[in-house]
């Protein structure tokens, strides 16, 4: 009995010893002199910076980048950085962030909190050829945390064809000129549909195109609030599924992209320049595509969607790479012009920008069939105003969608797909109050 | 000269050897791990179920006693009446319940084939192989590729269409009866071969003599089946049972890939176990969501205790043992005869 009790006492002990060893010892490190680590991690939700980095931008020697990427769907990106961060204060040099990337409808969760730091500690100075609003939107009180390496004004793509068929023209200034209010949009998706075309494939296409007007933020004084655009985009979307003007799939699904194919039947779609990346490979499929067949235009109202910013985590040992990271994609005009080039961005440098905007030249012939896609972001681009962000837009905006997408379909009633939301607001964010 | 080599040894006599020891000292570690990994997490649930404890965005709000307010809010109706918790319970119950009545008919049949010494079904193994197989594929690979299959753009919208069966491609994860038939199938698929085996085991312990003679007694299938094989198979039968409940009650890969989490539609197809898993997501409250789990305990425990009653007691202890003995019986008259 006595070998027994030592025994399982012996066990106990060894589990205490390997729970201890597999914890970090505490840090000491926290005031390190500027000697630069040789490990570099960065957490991001998709391979897309990843790509830029690695084509455009040159490690220094010897250090090891780490990309540790997850899903930004169902916040899980958020979840997995969440973790990381609070963690980042015990955790070994070589494990610490060093870099994360934040999206607009969460950066300022991380802008706020202390798991950033500014940028200028480590001497970094933004450049005055940078977006203004990106700045705003990377700081806090002034101090700015970060950088973005595009700038993401979004417009109207249309498909030419369709364009011509129910328009009349496909060209980009009468384009808009019929179609520069909703009521005009509205009018224009009945005569689509009289041609048997749909006007938008997502029943959520133009939810940015409103959301981004609002007037007022998702949470005021601690209670959830429908901005007046987003009433207003629900009873468009009403209209638009009754009158069959548009599909009901979400805007990042199959059926929405199988339309950008050359036998689709969708005149709209609305986003940045990312979106020629990011959403419309099959518009360019070497077989089933149709490449050239776009082109774009402001539409009913100016907004933009997302961005991409990178943010300098708090405890970093590599603020020299940080510094030149920030650097190389916003004033290095090589670069920013690469991106241009290569890779169909939009850069966060107006000295770039204009250069193409103003070079009869260039022109997106990958799709937009030569449209010169810089100057028509570069008008709309002014009008961006960082304003009534929340630090729950994420999962609001996509839990509205995903609420309402049932009652649009017909499988629930509209007050049912609300009170769903408020059930998934309970969930996601307990301190909300919901009606 | 034992005696020599014994005292060379260190001189110590053993009167008798105890081997009992080894027998606890080989199921410590078992009880370790449980003790680590199982049982303390459990009591912490029941305490952290206790506590208002959740994440605002990177703020942490609590933990602060509040007795049994989460539990009280899990029971509150919302606007329209509806209990959520109840409702989820529901859904998981009829999710479980329109897999496992095939589940269990088809296993039973195909155990009750396999091991019939009169069909003599040849390629056996290949069979027991195949309709195990789907087990061995993850469940979250199996959902995505249900999810596929059934999408507005998958397969089977187009060879229903091109089949002219459909015009328009039918939304499968538009309508409850559709959502809910593909959880159960996909459950049913998985599970039914391994019921089969597990049953097939259990037929084969039962005494072969007793199927012959009862033949030869000119008892046909329905009669062997229903008095020798089920009432002798009833304690394998009950645990295949209770740990498909209990599997049941915990369902969430299936419904939780093939909805994407959101267990559309009008969370019909909503489990508890997603309930929770909502819960700890983004806000990481571990107050409500250790309130569901204990729920969910509860439920597992009430109704694995009811199975247990209602279906072994009859057969177990003096039941089973006169049900055999009349098996028996019955041999013995077909043998003399």
């Amino acid at each position: 009995m006595k070998k027994l009790i030592a025994l399982v006492l012996a066990a106990v002990m060894m589990l205490g010893a390997v729970a201890c060893a597999a914890k970090p010892a505490a840090s000491n490190e926290a005031e390190k002199p500027a000697e630069q680590g040789k490990v570099f991690n960065i957490y991001a939700w998709n391979e897309e910076f990843k790509g830029f980095f690695e084509k455009y931008y040159k490690v220094p020697e010897g250090v090891t980048v780490n990309w540790i990427i997850n899903p930004s769907d169902n916040g899980v990106y958020q979840q997995k950085l969440d973790e990381a961060l609070k963690n980042q204060a015990s955790a070994a040099a070589d494990d610490k962030i060093d870099m994360f990337l934040a999206e607009a409808d969460y950066i300022g969760k991380y802008v706020e909190s202390d798991y950033t730091m500014d940028v200028a500690s480590f001497g970094f100075q933004n450049a005055p050829t940078q977006y203004e609003y990106t700045i705003k939107a990377a700081s806090d009180n002034g101090v700015c945390k970060g950088v973005s390496f595009q700038c993401c004004p979004s417009a109207l793509i249309y498909r030419k064809s369709i364009a011509k068929d129910v328009l009349g023209t496909d060209v980009p200034e009468e384009v808009q000129a019929k179609l520069d209010s909703w009521e005009k949009f509205e009018a224009v998706a009945a005569e689509a549909k009289a041609k048997g075309y749909y006007m938008t494939a997502s029943f959520a296409e133009t939810f940015r195109v409103f959301s981004n007007n609002c007037t007022s933020p998702w949470v005021v004084d601690g209670k959830l609030h429908f901005d007046d655009q987003i009433n207003a985009w629900i009873d468009q979307t009403e209209k638009f599924v009754q009158n069959g003007y548009t599909l009901t799939d979400g805007v990042w699904g199959e059926e929405k992209a199988a339309q950008m194919f050359a036998d689709g039947k969708t005149m709209c779609f609305f986003g940045p320049a990312w979106y020629f990346n990011f959403c419309m490979g099959n518009a360019i499929d070497p077989e089933k595509g149709c490449a050239g067949d776009w082109n774009i235009t402001m539409g009913p109202q100016a907004h933009f969607w997302g961005g991409t910013w990178l943010l300098a985590a708090t405890g970093s040992d590599n603020t020299e790479m940080l510094k030149d990271i920030f650097e190389t994609f916003t004033s290095n005009e090589e670069v920013c012009e690469k991106l241009v080039v290569n890779e169909a961005q939009y850069p966060n440098n107006t000295k770039v920008v204009e250069k193409f905007a103003n070079d009869p030249t260039y022109g997106n012939t990958t799709i937009l069939g030569g449209q010169n896609d810089i100057a028509e972001f570069s008008k709309l681009a002014g009008s961006i105003k960082w304003e009534n962000h929340t630090n729950y837009d994420q999962l609001l905006n996509e839990g509205l969608q995903t609420a309402l997408q049932e009652y649009f379909k017909g499988a629930v009633d509209k007050d049912t797909a609300l009170n769903n939301f408020y059930k998934y607001v309970n969930e996601t964010y307990p301190a909300i109050v919901t009606p | 000269m034992a005696k020599q080599i014994r005292s060379e040894l260190g001189g110590r006599r053993h009167r008798s050897v105890s081997y009992a020891k080894w027998g606890y000292i080989f199921i410590t570690p078992f009880f370790l791990v449980y003790l680590v990994f199982t049982l303390v997490p459990q009591l912490l649930t029941v305490y952290n179920s206790f506590f208002e404890n959740y994440m605002d965005g990177l703020k942490q709000i609590g933990p602060t006693f509040v007795g049994f307010k989460n539990y009280i809010t899990l029971f509150t109706p919302d606007k329209t009446g509806t209990i959520d918790i109840l409702k989820y319970a529901g859904n998981t119950f009829i999710l479980w319940i329109l897999g496992a009545i095939p589940q269990f008919l088809i296993a039973l049949l195909l155990a009750v084939f396999f091991t019939s010494y009169r069909l003599n079904i040849r390629g056996q193994g290949f069979f027991k192989t195949v309709i195990y197989m789907p087990n061995l594929i993850m469940a979250s690979a199996f959902s995505m590729l249900f999810y596929t299959l059934f999408s507005n753009i998958g397969p089977v919208n187009q060879v229903l269409q091109s089949m002219g069966i459909l015009d328009q491609p039918l939304d499968f994860f538009a309508s409850k009866i559709t959502v809910r038939s593909l959880v159960a199938l996909m459950n049913f698929l998985m599970w039914f071969g391994n019921t089969t085996i597990v049953l097939m085991a259990g037929i084969m312990g039962i005494d072969q003599s007793l199927f012959e003679s009862a033949t030869i007694d000119g008892a046909n299938a329905w009669k062997v089946f229903f008095r020798i094989t089920m009432p002798l198979l009833m304690p394998i039968f009950v645990y295949c049972f209770i740990t498909a409940m209990i599997g049941g009650i915990q369902m969430f890969d299936v419904p939780q890939v093939l909805t994407n989490g959101k267990g559309m539609p009008d969370r019909t197809s909503f489990t508890m176990v997603m309930y929770l898993n909502n819960f700890l997501q983004t806000s990481k409250d571990y107050g409500r969501s250790g309130a569901v789990s204990v729920i969910i305990f509860v439920i597992t425990a009430v109704l694995g205790g009811i199975v247990y009653k209602t279906l072994a007691a009859q057969y177990q202890d003096p039941d089973a043992k006169k049900a055999e003995r009349k098996a028996r019986r019955l041999a013995k008259k077909g043998g003399n005869a």
